[in-house]
């Protein structure tokens, strides 16, 4: 009989693994404890606990106005990622139109093309086109971006579902617009909703597009904070950046209570 | 026939519409820009201008090198996690894949500002080598490129992990208890079997950490500062900066042409797995 994994082995592995954990949650760890310190000045370990630097995002227009517009921007950027990205997706996995592969590098291409690239190309475009950047053109950049996700997301699924379904349904005389709204689009739902999660969440937190597109009317919670650590950071920064950070948790758990997690990483 | 094809290109079109004008079109107008001189004429000159001073010169290979050696600790911290993930319980596993993911999705901006406040003055690492004696008083980590390769393994080593995961998670179980019955040691069948099958996820999450890292802008210039630009920097200086704009296209073209040519093995890798 062969001994599994040495003990050594073993004690390494779990003292590896507990230092890499430590290591990739330090910085979200700090965050949080600097912005429950009493101290006015940034330190860790914090001082106290406190939470008047929530408060105090409140008390602070750029704050709230920055932290509406993200909102409003993820909101609506959630909103077209999963309608485009439904409709994408289905023909994707349908197949039927001729260059299906090039189709889907194509929409699968801004997740690995880095979005400073396009962020930038975006900017001049815009700016030749159409004018001072605006919302609308923000709101262009964060869709292009958080597309793929979707269409990924509600892919997998896809792959998973009877085909045969959508075949009863036309024998059965339903339409073509009814087979898409009963039959495919319920198919869609997990993935979609998996995919419209993680889109309000890049939208939410990206800093890259923001940070080109920004204008004084025109900041998001993530460029704000990146304003403040450029000159003068402050607890309020850390309380803002633990708010943000309570949203991804939240959304994370409601993506794996709703359709567990596993299913849409790793792959 | 024609009609269900008619049906899935109405479906796909609002898709393609947002990739042509918002993703397509924008680069197309980026690179033209790139060749636009101030006359409004062709001109190479905001390359050659990039190409042949050294200090931008000097820039593309801090960036290069960071890149390279922040892709090799992902790599190597990647590969042995992901191995140690993927032989738990799953249950063991999903709580690890939470918690690599939670990094993952949290803003690269306020994940910066925790370096921040871990490398700057007075901060938890500087204080711990001061008490320790290999530094003195007013040590700060902050404005060296040691604290943008710790600041850059954090942001991309879970992507690393995830994709050299999703490729040992596929690699069958038997092949390693074959070699350990035939007489190979643990750490043996670990470099002989299982090392070579994770192979292409190693390279292909690799290959699209460097890209990420060559183009990061956010973490290098909050931890490395003014003094230590990369190319990312330098782009958005001349963009919103000194408004250089046809100099800002040039370099992202370079930059462009640059992730291009490390992506072209990646989507082979990628599409051999997918295969």
């Amino acid at each position: 009989m062969v001994k599994g994994v040495p003990n050594a082995v073993r004690v390494l592995a779990v003292a590896f693994v507990g230092l890499t954990l430590i290591f990739v949650l330090a910085p979200l760890i700090v965050v949080a404890g600097v912005s429950v310190s009493e101290s006015q000045f940034i330190a860790f370990p914090p001082t106290g606990f406190s939470l008047r630097w929530f408060g105090a995002i409140f008390e602070s227009s750029a704050y709230v106005q920055a932290l509406f517009t993200s909102l409003r921007l993820a909101v609506l950027v959630t909103v077209a990622v999963s309608v485009i990205g439904a409709g994408a997706a289905i023909t994707l996995h349908r197949g039927r139109l001729p260059g299906t592969a090039l189709m889907s590098g194509l929409f699968l291409s801004p997740l690995i093309l880095p979005s400073i690239i396009f962020a930038i190309g975006l900017l001049m475009l815009w700016s030749a086109m159409v004018g001072p950047v605006s919302f609308l053109a923000l709101w262009i950049g964060h869709v292009v971006v958080a597309l793929p996700y979707v269409i990924r997301t509600t892919l997998a699924v896809l792959a998973d579902s009877d085909p045969f379904l959508e075949e009863a349904a036309r024998t059965m005389g339903a339409g073509r617009v009814q087979r898409i709204l009963f039959v495919v689009l319920p198919q869609c739902l997990p993935g979609l909703a998996a995919g419209a999660f993680f889109a309000f969440n890049i939208s939410f937190d990206e800093a890259v597009v923001a940070l080109f597109l920004r204008t004084p009317d025109l900041v998001t919670l993530p460029i704000q904070i990146y304003n403040q650590l450029e000159f003068s950071p402050d607890p309020t920064v850390a309380a803002v950046s633990t708010l943000m950070m309570g949203i991804t948790i939240a959304l994370i758990a409601t993506i794996d209570r709703l359709l567990g997690i596993q299913r849409f990483v790793g792959t | 026939m024609m009609r269900d094809r008619l049906e899935d290109f109405a479906l796909a079109s609002p898709g393609l519409l947002l990739i042509g004008l918002g993703f397509l079109f924008p680069i197309a107008e980026m690179v033209r820009l790139s060749v636009v001189g101030p006359d409004g004429g062709f001109t190479t000159l905001h390359y050659t201008r990039f190409l042949t001073d050294a200090y931008y010169l000097g820039i593309v290979w801090r960036t290069v090198y960071l890149s390279l050696l922040i892709t090799a600790i992902c790599a190597a911290v990647g590969f042995p996690l992901a191995y140690v993930m993927a032989r738990v319980s799953p249950r063991l596993r999903l709580w690890l894949v939470v918690l690599i993911i939670l990094p993952l999705m949290t803003s690269v901006v306020v994940r910066t500002f925790g370096w921040m406040v871990l490398l700057g003055r007075g901060g938890l690492v500087p204080s711990t080598l001061w008490k320790l004696g290999f530094v003195g008083r007013n040590f700060s980590m902050m404005q060296t490129e040691a604290a943008i390769v710790i600041g850059m393994v954090q942001v991309l080593l879970p992507f690393t992990t995830l994709s050299i995961l999703g490729v040992v998670m596929k690699i069958d179980r038997r092949l390693e208890e074959a070699a350990r019955t035939m007489g190979a040691s643990f750490m043996g069948t670990l470099r002989t079997v299982v090392l070579p099958l994770a192979m292409p996820g190693i390279l292909a999450g690799s290959l699209l950490a460097f890209t990420l890292s060559v183009s990061s802008f956010v973490t290098p210039s909050l931890l490395g500062g003014v003094r230590l630009p990369v190319v990312a920097a330098s782009i958005y200086d001349a963009a919103t900066k000194t408004l250089e704009w046809n100099f800002a296209a040039a370099q992202s073209v370079i930059l462009l042409v640059g992730v291009l040519l490390v992506l072209t093995p990646y989507i082979k890798l990628s599409g051999r797995r997918n295969g």
